[in-house]
């Protein structure tokens, strides 16, 4: 976690890694313990990833939502419309509070 | 006499200044850092076999291939893997009757023998199976799903595709 020039908000630097030669697409979210959503901001919300590429992107998050924000998660974004549809949806999440059981 | 009593003398001299000095020696630190990283792919994806009028499986015995799904972890016990076999269609042709979903996940292949335990130790509930990702590499796990349609109605003629939700969650 970092701050930013912005008082009140802080962000995450994250890395995502594209293994999958079916999916280019991936959505970010921000959840809470129960996998509900919370508010964040990013440059943009969707990013494509090549296979066997890697991007980098900052999430960011309000002081307040932090304490509740746990996992920063992205999701594959499937194709509806190529002949060869991939038929698994993946979504890797990195837990942010630092907590482990 | 005087000559060996000098040699002497000169000896100790330099025997106590070799312990006096400090040793010349420098240290060099390696530092490294494992990431703790999850990574999804999809090894095999999965076909529909049609066995009988009514029912999409895709267990081999019915024709069809069970998509195989591949987690890597580098860092042991630090991540849980939730596979969900699917509960409704992504891309179907309109259906007027409830489908019956069913299916199961399981180990497949490993790459360390002692993650064989996962599946005696996974948790199923709903859709989902949980397995509690305890030893770092690789861990194939196959999904199994089943359609059935009304009872013992036929399923129209068309591109029936579902879709297995993977999940690598951090503990």
């Amino acid at each position: 976690m970092k701050p930013t020039s912005v008082d009140g908000v802080v962000k995450f630097e994250m890395s995502l890694f594209n293994a999958r030669d079916d999916v280019e697409w991936f959505m970010i979210g921000a959840f809470d313990i129960d996998f509900k959503p919370r508010r964040f901001a990013s440059e943009s919300n969707v990013l494509r990833v090549k296979h066997n590429e890697r991007a980098n992107f900052n999430v960011y998050l309000r002081k307040q939502d932090v304490g509740k924000t746990v996992y920063i998660c992205t999701h594959s974004k499937l194709r509806g419309e190529d002949a060869d549809i991939a038929m698994v949806a993946s979504t890797i999440c990195s837990r942010i509070d630092g907590e482990r059981p | 006499m005087v000559k060996l009593i000098w040699a002497t003398l000169v000896a100790v001299f330099f025997i106590a200044l070799w312990f006096a000095m400090p040793l010349l020696a420098a240290e060099v630190d390696i530092e490294g850092n494992v990431q703790a990283k999850c990574i999804i792919q999809t090894d095999r994806s999965g076909v529909y076999g049609n066995p009988t009028a009514s029912k999409l499986s895709t267990a081999s015995a019915d024709g069809g291939v069970e998509p195989i799904v591949r987690f890597d972890v580098a860092v042991a016990d630090y991540y849980i893997a939730k596979l969900t076999y699917p509960t409704s269609f992504s891309t179907s042709p309109s259906l007027t009757d409830i489908v019956t979903w069913t299916g199961s996940a399981s180990v497949s292949s490993v790459s360390d023998a002692g993650m064989s335990a996962y599946d005696t130790s996974k948790v199923e509930y709903g859709a989902t199976t949980e397995f509690d990702l305890t030893i770092a590499g690789s861990t194939w796990f196959k999904v199994n799903s089943t359609a059935e349609y009304g009872y013992g109605k036929a399923f129209s003629g068309g591109t029936y595709r579902a879709v297995v939700t993977a999940e690598c969650i951090a503990k």
